[in-house]
C-alpha cells in the first residue's frame, strides 16, 4: 500500500485515541470535582491533567500567572486555539487524516468520524457551557467507541487494518503511561501505604478514566494500593487498556504486516516486551515507577520512529523496484 | 395539464412571471401557458401528489444525507483558505428526451473527435495553421500551448480521454456549446451522487419513466485508462493523481479512485527513476503505467513546467515522452479548450471531418479583432467577458449584473491584453423548476455531459445539470454558489411517446 496512506491511517487512529483519552480525563475529573469536601484545591485538581496531555507550557502562555481553574482548564483542553493538543485540534487532525485515506476506509468509518467532527465543531462554536461540555464529552466517547466498532466490523483485514491497530495501541500505551506517571507523582511516596479516603477517590478516578474500576475491584478485593493499581494498569494482560495488553496488540498488528520480523520496528517492539516482562508491580516500585515509565515512553517514541523508517519512508531504503 | 390545482399546496405554476427578466429564456419544464411539457407531465403529477410537506422533508433528508456522507466541495475566497460546503442538491430532476439526447450525443462525439485530431495536428505537422484555418498567433500566444511536448506520440493518438462539454439552451430551446473542458473537467462524481440520492429519496418519481443509467461511468473510465497503458491492459497499474485534500474536487478524486479500485496518489507518493514512474509503498517502489491526473499542466512536473510546484512529480514529463507512462488527459490539451480557440471549433470540425457541426457555438467576439473589441467595449452591459484560460467562473465579467466600476476595470484589462479575453452576448440560459426554501421557483441551468475517449468515444447518458441558485443569475458554477439536479435521459423513444420535446427543442 501507499506509504502516505499507511502514515495517515496510523495518525488517524492515534489522534482519535488521543481525543478519546482527553475526553475521558476531563470527564472523570469533572465528576470528582462535584463533591469537594477534600482539601485539594481546584488548581491542584486540574493542573495534572494539563501535564498529562503535555499542555503545561501552552497553558502558561495562554493564561500567564493565573491559577488553573476548572473552567479555564476544560476550555483549554477542549478547544483553545492556542493549544495544539486540544480535543478539537486532535479531532480535526484525525478527521483530516481520515479524509486523506477516504478511499481506503469503509464508508461507515468515514461517516462516523465526519459526523463526530461536525457535531463537535458545532458545539464548540456555540460556546461551552458546563451542560454542553458534559454532553460533548459523552458524545465523543460514545462516537469513538462506535467508530472502533464499525472499523472492526467493516474494515478489510489487510495492511491498512494493521496500521489502524498500531496507531490506536501506540497512543493508548503512551497515554496510559503518562496518566499513571502524573497521578503517581501526585499521590504517593510510599508504595505499600493504604490510602486515605482522598486516595480512594483519586485512584478510583484514575481507574475509571481507563474504564478499569470494576475489573480492578474484582481482581484486588482489598483496597487501593498503588502497588496493585500499578500492577493492574501496567501488566494485567487481560485489561484492554494496560500497557501489556496494548503492546501485545501492537505485536500482533506488526506480525500481520510483515512476514519478516527482522525489521527495525520488530526489534524495537521486542525491546519493549522484554522491558515489561522483566518487571512486576512490586519490582517496578523498587526500580522507580517514574523512571520505568520514562523509559517506556522513550521506547514507544523509538518504536514510532522505527515505523517511519520501515514503512512510511520505505522507499528511501534499500527496498526498491519490487515489481 | 388537465387538473391544475389538484393539490392546494402547489395550485399551479402561474405565480411565476417573466417580469423583471430582460429576456424570455426557454423554460425546460413548462410551456408559455404554464402547462408542463409532455415529458414533464408524469413528474408534475407526482410533485402535486407529494405536496408541500413531503417535498420539504425530502429536501431536508437529501441535505442531511449529503452532509453526513461528506459530499462537499471547497469554495475559495480572499479571506479564507477554503471553506467546505455541502453539495447543493435540488430534488426536482431535469429530464432530457431520447430524441434530444440522440442529437446531443452525436454532436459531442463529433466535437471530441475533431478536437483530438486538432491536438494531434497542433503538436505534429500543424497543417491547420498552414492551411489558414486558425491564426498561428492565436496558438502561440495561448497560455496552454506546450512547446515542450511537440512531436510526442501519445498512446492511441488520444489527448482528451475525458472531456466535459458545457451545453446551454437558447431562447428557442436549441442546445449550444458554451465551453469545452478538456483539461481536468470535474463534477462527474456529483452526477452519480445526485442519481443515487434521487433514487433513494424520491423513488416514486421514477415510476413512470425509463431513465438511462449513469453509474457505470467509473467502469468506462477504467477501461479507457487501461486502454492506454504502455505495458498493455493486463498489467496496468493505474493511479488517480490528486493535488490533495484541500483541492475543491478532492471528494471526486477519492470517489473515482474508490469506484475504480485504484490508488489515489499525491505527487509526493510518486517518484521517477530512469524515466519510469513508481509509487512509494510500504514495501518499496511499484511501477505505474497510467496516471489519471487531476493536477493542472503547470503543476505536473517541476523539472519541465512550473519549478515551484509541490503538487507534481519531478521527471514525469520525460517518462511520458519516453513512452513509459500514460498521462490522462495528455499535457497540452488545454490549448483546445482555450476560449479564444473555441470560436474556431466549428471550422475545426469542418476541416478535419468534412462535416457540418451538429452542435452550434455561442457567437463569440475575439478581442484581438479591433472591430469586435470596439463593439464589445461599447456594449459591455450585455456581454459576458471571459479570460481565455480560466475556468470555474473565475476571471469572468457578467456584464448585465456588474457594477460600472467592475466593467471599467475589465475594459482596461481587455485593452491591455486582448489575447487573454473573449466576449459573448449574454445567452439567457434555459430555466427549470427548482424546490427552494419551500417554494417551486424557476432558475437558470446548464448541462455538462461527460465524454470518454478510449477504444471508442462514449457519452454517458446524463450529465451534471448545474443550477444558478440566485434568482435571475446566469452563473451556475458551484464555486460561485451554484446548485445541481439529477439529470434524466429517457430511454427508447418508442416506449415513451414524448415526441413533443424533440420536435420543439432541437
Amino acid at each position: 500500500m501507499l506509504s502516505r496512506i499507511a502514515d495517515s491511517l496510523y495518525w488517524m487512529s492515534r489522534y482519535l485515541e488521543r481525543v478519546d483519552h482527553t475526553a475521558r480525563f476531563i470527564d472523570i475529573n469533572r465528576l470528582y470535582m462535584l463533591e469537594a469536601e477534600d482539601t485539594i484545591s481546584e488548581s491542584a485538581q486540574w493542573r495534572p491533567l494539563l501535564t498529562i496531555v503535555g499542555a503545561d507550557a501552552a497553558y502558561a502562555e495562554r493564561h500567564p500567572g493565573a491559577d488553573v481553574t476548572a473552567r479555564r482548564a476544560i476550555n483549554f483542553m477542549i478547544q483553545d486555539r492556542n493549544n495544539p493538543g486540544s480535543l478539537y485540534a486532535s479531532l480535526r487532525l484525525a478527521r483530516e487524516n481520515a479524509r486523506a485515506v477516504r478511499d481506503r476506509i469503509s464508508r461507515a468509518m468515514w461517516e462516523g468520524i465526519n459526523e463526530l467532527w461536525l457535531y463537535t465543531e458545532q458545539r464548540v462554536h456555540s460556546g461551552l457551557s458546563l451542560e454542553v461540555v458534559d454532553e460533548l464529552l459523552h458524545m465523543v466517547r460514545k462516537e469513538v467507541a462506535l467508530f472502533h466498532g464499525l472499523t472492526v466490523n467493516t474494515m478489510m483485514r489487510g495492511q491498512p487494518f494493521s496500521f489502524y491497530l498500531l496507531g490506536t495501541f501506540v497512543e493508548r500505551a503512551d497515554m496510559t503511561a503518562r496518566l499513571l506517571d502524573v497521578k503517581y507523582h501526585l499521590l504517593l511516596p510510599d508504595a505499600s501505604m493504604v490510602g486515605s479516603a482522598l486516595d480512594y477517590y483519586q485512584w478510583a478516578a484514575l481507574l475509571k478514566s481507563l474504564s478499569g474500576f470494576e475489573a480492578y475491584r474484582r481482581k484486588f478485593h482489598a483496597t487501593f494500593r498503588p502497588i496493585d493499581v500499578a500492577e493492574f494498569v501496567l501488566f494485567e494482560p487481560e485489561f484492554p487498556r494496560s500497557l501489556a495488553f496494548s503492546v501485545e496488540r501492537m505485536a500482533q498488528a506488526l506480525a500481520q504486516l510483515d512476514d519478516t520480523p527482522a525489521t527495525r520496528a520488530g526489534q524495537s517492539l521486542q525491546g519493549i516486551r522484554a522491558m515489561l516482562a522483566e518487571h512486576s508491580g512490586a519490582s517496578v516500585f523498587n526500580f522507580g515507577l517514574h523512571e520505568f515509565l520514562e523509559q517506556f515512553l522513550a521506547a514507544i517514541a523509538e518504536f514510532n520512529e522505527a515505523l517511519q523508517v520501515d514503512y512510511f519512508e520505505a522507499y528511501l531504503g534499500t527496498k526498491e523496484c519490487v515489481i | 395539464m388537465e387538473t391544475p390545482g389538484a393539490v392546494e399546496m402547489f395550485p399551479s405554476l402561474t405565480h411565476e412571471s417573466h417580469a423583471g427578466d430582460r429576456w424570455n429564456p426557454y423554460h425546460e419544464f413548462y410551456k408559455d401557458d404554464f402547462q408542463p411539457r409532455l415529458h414533464y407531465k408524469p413528474l408534475w403529477e407526482q410533485i402535486q401528489r407529494a405536496g408541500q410537506n413531503a417535498l420539504a422533508s425530502k429536501a431536508r433528508e437529501a441535505h442531511l444525507a449529503l452532509h453526513a456522507e461528506g459530499v462537499t466541495f471547497t469554495v475559495y475566497s480572499d479571506k479564507d483558505q477554503g471553506i467546505e460546503r455541502v453539495w447543493p442538491f435540488d430534488v426536482i430532476p431535469r429530464i432530457i428526451t431520447a430524441a434530444e439526447w440522440l442529437q446531443i450525443e452525436a454532436g459531442l462525439k463529433q466535437r471530441v473527435r475533431a478536437l483530438n485530431l486538432f491536438l494531434k495536428d497542433l503538436y505534429h505537422g500543424q497543417r491547420v495553421i498552414k492551411d489558414g484555418v486558425i491564426p498561428a498567433e492565436l496558438i502561440y500566444k495561448g497560455k496552454d500551448f506546450r512547446r515542450e511536448i511537440m512531436d510526442v506520440d501519445v498512446p492511441g493518438d488520444i489527448y482528451t480521454h475525458i472531456s466535459g462539454i458545457d451545453l446551454i439552451r437558447d431562447d428557442n430551446g436549441r442546445y449550444l456549446v458554451l465551453e469545452d473542458n478538456l483539461r481536468t473537467p470535474s463534477g462527474v462524481s456529483y452526477m452519480i451522487e445526485n442519481r443515487i440520492l434521487e433514487r433513494r429519496i424520491l423513488p416514486e418519481f421514477f415510476t413512470q419513466y425509463r431513465v438511462r443509467r449513469v453509474e457505470h461511468y467509473p467502469q468506462l473510465l477504467l477501461q479507457a485508462l487501461r486502454h492506454v497503458s504502455p505495458r498493455g491492459k493486463e498489467s496496468a497499474e493505474i493511479v488517480v493523481l490528486t493535488p490533495g485534500i484541500y483541492n475543491s474536487a478532492y471528494f471526486e478524486h477519492t470517489f473515482l479512485a474508490r469506484e475504480m479500485g485504484v490508488e489515489l496518489a499525491e505527487g509526493r507518493d510518486l517518484a521517477v527513476k530512469n524515466n519510469i514512474v513508481y509509487l512509494k509503498t510500504t514495501r518499496g517502489l511499484r511501477r505505474v503505467d497510467v496516471i489519471y491526473r487531476r493536477v493542472d499542466d503547470d503543476f505536473l512536473d517541476p523539472l519541465c513546467l512550473r519549478e515551484d510546484s509541490t503538487l507534481g512529480i519531478a521527471g514525469v514529463i520525460n517518462a511520458w515522452r519516453a513512452g513509459n507512462v500514460a498521462l490522462v488527459n495528455a499535457p497540452g490539451s488545454g490549448i483546445a479548450d482555450d476560449k479564444a480557440v473555441y470560436a474556431y471549433v466549428p471550422a475545426i470540425i469542418r476541416y478535419y471531418l468534412g462535416e457540418q457541426p451538429i452542435l452550434q457555438n455561442v457567437p463569440t467576439y475575439q478581442m484581438t479583432n479591433p472591430d469586435h473589441a470596439a463593439y464589445v467595449l461599447d456594449h459591455l452591459d450585455c456581454m459576458v467577458v471571459k479570460a481565455v484560460a480560466e475556468s470555474g467562473g473565475y476571471g469572468m465579467l457578467m456584464g448585465p449584473s456588474a457594477t460600472p466600476a467592475l466593467r471599467a476595470q475589465f475594459a482596461a484589462k481587455v485593452k491591455e491584453d486582448p489575447r487573454n479575453y473573449i466576449a459573448q452576448p449574454v445567452v439567457p440560459l434555459s430555466r427549470h423548476v427548482c424546490y427552494l426554501d419551500g417554494e417551486l421557483e424557476s432558475r437558470h441551468i446548464d448541462l455538462r455531459p461527460y465524454i470518454i475517449y478510449g477504444q471508442e468515444i462514449e457519452v454517458v447518458p446524463g450529465g451534471l445539470t448545474r443550477v444558478a441558485l440566485t434568482k435571475g443569475s446566469l452563473v451556475v458554477n458551484s464555486s460561485q454558489g451554484g446548485g445541481s439536479k439529477d439529470t434524466w435521459v429517457l430511454a427508447d423513444p418508442s416506449a415513451v411517446a414524448f415526441g413533443e420535446g424533440a420536435s420543439e427543442a432541437v
